[in-house]
């Protein structure tokens, strides 16, 4: 087990990540989420969360991410059905947990398989809309702060359309 | 009599937490038990490598088929002569004296007929990776083993044939204790979260290869002998204020929940607890946890819990905790010849406080439940007895 020490002389114990390796491949990815959303706060030490939060982005990026990887790019079609299942799954709720595995996609889209290519598609969709999504954000962003700089007399009218402009384009 | 709450005290586990610090520090011994040159070493497999004793063995008897055509089986003796007390790991084990199964003699074709049953449902069992119940083996032959407790025999037996703990042939016992708190654990591709199935609890698998303990803040585990108890320290939500994970067996330890508690002791490296009734049983419940039975003492290194504390009820407790005479209850003679057996036990006389414990129930002729305490009031045991206990480290 991973210790980690709590400045009350508590403890939070996790499975080695080694052991994760004979694990059914979609369920690092769900151990990782659990942890997250149900147990990371109950921690309450500081440290501890931190702690915590590392090694799980370790157990991602040393268990979770090259499993799938190497189920995505192997030949077993029923392997790689579960694999894209419940990525699709957690492409709907936390896509940045899954964004490695993005650039694979585009190959599976090429298979003959239906399903895989519905699931790789729904998945890739998702990844659209979500990179959309920030783009937008990052437009009003930037359009919030040119209106206050228009409003405040800073800048012309011109510059504050052409960002309102760009903002609304990408919203349609 | 009205049932009043104790003052609400803040008990700071002291004694327990230093033992907890004592583990840490130690850290988890990786090192496996060294037995005695005179004992029999078992293995806990996997699938794959108890079918290949399984066929080695049949292999064999084929072969003495060929070359004599009188084929044999040795495997270990259970008698308990052949049972011996490892006082270096404080284990009782078995010996390596033999027994020798003839397929051609009167006496022994029964039982050897029974034996090969076995083996073939083991065979059958690990093929198809699916588990039975021992009462299933019993019911899969009525005829043949006529009795369970002969189709019981002939499993263990079996085990002892294999050189290998009885889960490893794929015979489970009956789900039978319970365990809630502090405890996350993974049921093949399920995670179970042992804090948030209310007051019953997760019924402990027999099925125990499914299982991976995944994460845990627990820092004691205690080990309870009722039923009842659980349900109070259940209900008090007690791992909650004192971060423990709890785990009852109705009564003494299946193989399931002896296994299960092994397993947390070695991967969590916690320090445990039992708390049994103050008679000569709850003595014995715990002896069963702390050294293994006679009868499963070929698996005892797997079963053993060698670092368990006797927490309580200890028969000082009764006047510590001003405990009434109305809820004490006297020793029978059965009693009294339990405590006498037990003071008898090698591993008893190494344990002065326990020797003196037993003594004291010798000489005043009593007993009591653990629910004792509650002519103190229900939340007596949960708010007083165990912090207070855990605080000053009083324990065997």
């Amino acid at each position: 087990m991973r210790i980690f020490r709590k400045k009350n002389g508590g403890i939070v114990q996790l499975i080695d990540k080694e052991k994760m390796q004979e694990w059914p491949v979609e369920l690092p990815l769900i151990f990782i989420e659990y942890i997250r959303n149900k147990k990371l706060e109950s921690y309450e030490d500081i440290k501890v969360k931190k702690g915590v939060e590392n090694y799980l982005d370790e157990i991602m990026e040393d268990i979770a991410i090259p499993r799938l990887i190497n189920v995505l790019e192997g030949s077993d079609v029923e392997e790689i059905i579960l694999a894209l299942t419940r990525l699709e799954q957690l492409s709907r709720k936390k896509i940045e947990m899954i964004r490695p595995i993005k650039s694979y996609l585009n190959n599976l889209l090429k298979l003959k398989t239906t399903k895989i290519v519905t699931l790789a598609q729904t998945i890739s969709d998702n990844f659209a809309k979500a990179d959309r999504k920030k783009e937008l954000a990052k437009k009003r962003k930037i359009m919030q702060e040119k209106e206050k700089q228009f409003l405040a007399g800073k800048i012309g009218g011109e510059e504050y359309a052409k960002a309102r402009k760009e903002y609304l384009t990408l919203k349609e | 009599m009205s049932q009043k709450k104790p003052p609400s005290l803040n008990y700071d586990l002291k004694a327990t937490k230093k033992l907890f610090n004592e583990y840490l520090e130690k850290g988890r011994d990786k090192t496996e038990i060294k037995l005695p040159p005179d004992t029999v070493k078992i293995d806990d497999l996997d699938r794959n490598k108890t079918l290949a004793r399984l066929y080695k063995l049949v292999d064999d008897v084929i072969e003495k088929i060929y070359n004599t055509g009188r084929p044999s089986i040795k495997l270990p003796s259970r008698a308990t002569s052949n049972i011996k007390w490892d006082e270096e790991n404080d284990l009782l084990l078995l010996g390596n004296q033999l027994q020798e199964k003839q397929f051609h003699t009167l006496t022994s074709v029964t039982d050897v007929t029974r034996l090969m049953r076995v083996l073939e449902i083991v065979d059958e069992l690990l093929v198809k990776d699916i588990h039975a119940t021992k009462r299933e083996i019993f019911y899969s032959d009525v005829n043949l083993f006529v009795e369970q407790k002969n189709s019981d025999k002939s499993i263990e037996d079996v085990a002892t044939m294999l050189y290998a703990t009885r889960n490893s042939t794929h015979i489970v016992a009956a789900p039978k204790g319970t365990c809630v708190g502090r405890l996350r654990i993974r049921d093949k591709n399920d995670i179970i979260d042992l804090e948030g199935l209310g007051s019953g609890g997760w019924t402990i698998s027999p099925m125990l290869d499914n299982i991976e303990i995944i994460e845990s803040d627990a820092e004691f585990i205690l080990v309870i002998e009722k039923d009842a108890a659980l349900m109070r320290l259940a209900e008090a939500r007690f791992w909650r204020k004192y971060p423990c994970i709890l785990i009852t067996a109705q009564g003494v330890g299946n193989v399931a929940v002896r296994m299960f508690l092994k397993r947390l002791s070695r991967e969590l490296n916690l320090p445990i607890f039992s708390l049994v009734d103050s008679d000569p049983y709850g003595h014995y419940i715990h002896s069963v946890y702390l050294r293994g039975s006679k009868r499963l003492s070929y698996e005892s290194p797997f079963l053993a819990t060698p670092n368990i504390k006797l927490l309580g009820v200890l028969t000082k407790d009764l006047d510590a905790y001003k405990i009434p005479n109305e809820v004490r209850i006297p020793m029978n003679k059965q009693d009294k010849k339990r405590v006498k057996d037990m003071l008898n036990e090698d591993f008893v006389k190494k344990n002065k406080k326990w020797e003196e414990d037993l003594k004291l129930a010798l000489k005043l002729e009593i007993k009591a439940e653990i629910q004792a305490f509650s002519a103190h009031g229900f939340e007596f045991l949960t708010e007083k007895y165990l912090p207070e206990k855990l605080t000053t480290g009083d324990w065997i």
